[in-house]
């Protein structure tokens, strides 16, 4: 199911640039497999995929930052050899990160033109004049109407979005590579933005546009091609799909041994009862329960506001509005104070929030429950070994002893450390951030008889998860997250992939 | 907010504290407010301008020199025994702006090669410059230095005391390098984002780099005015200055992040510690006990700013 682009955006036969049979390996994973990807000349080509379908793998190989494995890249139907951002740039290729390559405390012009000033006549300095018109008409290129001398750190999102298509625009960019940009976009920016790109396309410009959002695919794209599980699925003009089809063709239908588990038939009692919360960190209006025995599911896109959920239940981020019950008693909102009554958060970076990476598993074990474990005091170090000893046991950790590092540890085995850390704190209700991420196969399924057992033996769980397949397999229920709000909850024989995406896309 | 209030959150906190110092010194002291005694502060703030200026830059990088104030003493024991030796002024300058040079060149090498915490990096290099001072001078002052070389300090030019034209012109060859040269531009980029300049395809860490040696050559020149002011060189006569310079720079609004500098800001921030130590010596106050009171005022300064972004 490939077509090729219209004839009207397609000036001559072989296409401006290609990428042809890309392969990438990383540990553990098959990101990209054997795919290929052409742009014309003129045309908006949608990237469309879940997460972690390969989207972001394959623009970071055609922008030089990932080099393929295998496969070809060809500039009009010629090798092009692209192992450096420089290369690319030199190609023609320009990338607009969701992470902008701005600096704050320069003006407009000194950032569009950064590392690349014009020679003033005293070497060293930088001419000016030519500055600052050069930057007014690239400006002007894209109907910008604002003073180049302007700070960036003055503008808000949408302005500096501009700045990095000026700076693109300026190095004569003829593909300009967008990564989901209307993300951080109001309604009316967002059509502003459409405005731009209409006009680059007239003006030949080849814009890759990777989006979420299938509402923009359709008012925007000449093509749109989706990606799954690193394949290219299909390749297709918007006139002959429809958003349903789209949909489908993201989510497929692949069903894994890895997952499986029995569901939770009648829960027990009510664990964790949220109700109408709000933080600092752009969450709002958030209802959501959690009972002994279920694992349930928190889902969305990236950035939809999972984790900020799942830190502000847990007390490390400040609430503005709402309540937490912890099984049935109102918790204070501090970290102390829910990890003392039986709250665990498992932060997706293990590294960063999870572990001390430094010191040993047996030290990483027991830091959760010196005060339980030691009401005096005092350090007892045989009575902190022999909770190391149970811990290490209970999950099967696999490490030599309780007094290696835990930074020599597997991906996994840190991860059960993490939860043999809260067990031995006795929680009840547990939150998992991305619990899979970084490990492979072998220890995901292993995780999830480890997240299993503990709701076996009366824990609830709270699973936040990007990959959809876990969520629908895993859990016994699931919240659907969009823009900082729950927007759905799917009970067991609603909750699919379809489902999931439905209510998580800005449609 | 009224229009009043709203006028007095734009000016600069330093501004302000200035301006306050002025007055309180000026009612609490008929000395103070003269202008010989102005003239006192400009030519003794030019030693602290010069090491507060490239400490500006190298703070907007994110980054920290604090062996300013010993490559200081180091690089002015070195133009002593030099001048003593040789007879030639300018020779001792050479060697006094080739110590500093090297050790620019040592600190940079670490931060920006080896990834060395600043902190840590120039922490160790103030203890080599400290110490070499100390076993090469074994703890004695170098005296000797002839009458030419005092006048740096001490002279004039056309009236106006050569350490204040000195502290102009630098401060106009900074500003015109900050704001107006392609290496100013990279100064905001190696703070705010360092990614920016490496795809822009600049080498970032020979820019990292030559921050450093910018610090440290500065101090090497700015140990010839200490030497001509003290008219010796002593193996403690720097200890400390880093510590004024890095006050001055945040006083005068350069942030420790993102790579936000205000080249202004430092040098009202050199004057307001210039005012604050010329006053209290004024009103006897031991040069211990000032060390506490600038201090004090960096971190009522730095309260104050964050309290007046919020308002």
């Amino acid at each position: 199911m490939d077509v090729a682009p219209e004839p009207a955006a397609q000036r001559d036969a072989v296409p401006l640039f290609e990428l042809r049979g890309i392969s990438k390996q990383f540990p553990g994973v098959k990101a990209l497999d054997e795919v290929s990807f052409t742009i014309a000349r003129g045309e908006v080509h949608m990237l469309l995929g879940e997460n972690g379908a390969g989207k972001s793998t394959l623009m970071k190989v055609l922008c030089g930052a990932y080099r393929a494995d295998s496969g070809e890249l060809l500039q009009n139907g010629k090798p092009a050899d692209i192992s450096s951002p420089a290369d690319a740039r030199r190609f023609g290729i320009a990338v607009i990160f969701q992470e902008f390559t701005l600096v704050p405390y320069l003006d407009i012009a000194q950032n569009i033109y950064l590392g690349r000033a014009f020679r003033g006549r005293v070497p060293g300095f930088v001419d000016r004049k030519r500055l600052y018109s050069q930057a007014r008409r690239v400006l002007d290129m894209i109907g910008f109407d604002i003073d180049p001398h302007t700070p960036v750190h003055t503008l808000g999102v949408a302005q500096q979005q501009m700045v990095e298509i000026a700076k693109a625009l300026s190095q004569d960019a003829r593909i300009l590579v967008m990564d989901e940009p209307t993300a951080a976009l109001s309604d009316r920016e967002t059509e502003r933005l459409f405005a731009i790109i209409r006009r680059l396309r007239e003006s030949g410009v080849a814009i890759v546009y990777i989006s979420h959002r299938l509402a923009e695919v359709f008012a925007l794209g000449d093509r749109i091609t989706v990606l799954r599980d690193g394949r290219k699925i299909a390749s297709v003009r918007p006139a002959e799909t429809s958003p349903d089809d789209l949909v489908r063709l993201m989510v497929g239908r692949a069903v894994d041994r890895t997952y499986a588990r029995e569901y939770c038939k009648t829960p027990g009692e009510l664990l964790l009862d949220v109700k109408g919360l709000a933080s600092d960190n752009g969450i709002a209006d958030i209802s959501l329960a959690v009972r002994a025995g279920e694992i349930v599911g928190l889902c969305g896109l990236v950035g939809s506001g999972r984790t900020e959920v799942a830190r502000a239940i847990f007390g490390a981020d400040r609430i503005t509005a709402g309540e937490i019950r912890l099984k049935g008693e109102s918790i204070a909102g501090s970290p102390e104070d829910s990890a003392r009554r039986g709250m665990a958060l498992i932060p997706e970076n293990r590294k960063q929030q999870g572990l001390a990476l430094g010191r040993s598993v047996g030290d990483n074990i027991v830091l959760a429950s010196l005060h339980k474990m030691f009401p005096s005091g005092i350090f007892r170090p045989s009575r902190a070994a022999r909770a190391a000893r149970a811990g290490i046991e209970q999950l099967r950790i696999a490490t030599p002893g309780p007094n290696r590092p835990v930074s020599v540890l597997s991906g996994g085995n840190q991860q059960k450390v993490v939860v043999a850390k809260w067990l031995a704190a006795d929680a009840r209700v547990f939150i998992f951030d991305e619990p899979t991420r970084g490990i492979d196969v072998g220890a995901k399924a292993e995780m999830f008889r480890l997240i299993d057992a503990l709701v076996q033996k009366g824990a609830g769980v709270l699973m936040i998860s990007s990959e959809q397949t876990e969520i629908v397999h895993v859990c016994d229920r699931a919240y659907v997250m969009r823009a900082g709000r729950i927007v759905g909850e799917l009970a067991r024989d609603q909750l699919t992939e379809a489902n999931i995406v439905r209510l998580g896309m800005h449609q | 907010m009224t229009a009043a209030a709203s006028m007095i959150l734009r000016v600069p906190g330093v501004a302000i504290a200035l301006v306050l110092l002025v007055a309180i010194f000026g009612v609490a002291n008929p000395n103070f407010a003269t202008l010989s005694n102005a003239q006192n502060i400009l030519i003794q703030s030019t030693i602290l301008l010069l090491l507060a200026l490239p400490m500006t830059l190298i703070i907007m990088t994110e980054g920290l020199d604090l062996s300013m104030g010993a490559v200081l003493t180091l690089a002015s024991i070195a133009l002593a025994m030099t001048v003593v030796a040789t007879g030639s002024s300018t020779l001792a300058l050479a060697a006094a702006l080739a110590v500093g040079l090297g050790f620019g060149v040592l600190n940079g090498c670490l931060v920006a090669l080896l990834d060395i915490p600043p902190f840590i990096a120039t922490l160790g290099t103030l203890g080599i410059a400290q110490g070499l001072s100390l076993v090469v001078t074994d703890g004695q002052s170098v005296v000797g230095i002839p009458r030419g070389l005092q006048q740096v300090y001490g002279g004039t030019f056309g009236g106006v005391p050569i350490p204040i034209l000195i502290g102009i012109v630098a401060f106009a060859v900074f500003y015109l390098t900050l704001y107006r040269t392609r290496f100013g531009s990279y100064i905001f980029a190696l703070g705010g984002n360092r990614e920016a300049l490496k795809l822009a395809g600049v080498a970032d860490r020979a820019m990292l780099i030559a921050t450093y040696v910018v610090g440290g050559t500065m101090a090497g020149f700015a140990a010839l005015l200490m030497t001509a002011r003290m008219n010796s060189a002593h193996p403690t006569a720097g200890i400390g200055l880093e510590f004024d310079a890095i006050a001055a720079v945040a006083v005068g609004g350069t942030s420790f992040e993102r790579g936000n500098g205000w080249l202004t800001g430092t040098l009202l921030g050199v004057l307001v510690v210039g005012v604050l130590r010329n006053g209290l010596n004024l009103m006897a106050v031991p040069s211990s006990a000032q060390v506490a009171g600038i201090g004090a005022l960096v971190i009522a300064a730095l309260l104050v700013d964050g309290l007046r972004s919020r308002a």
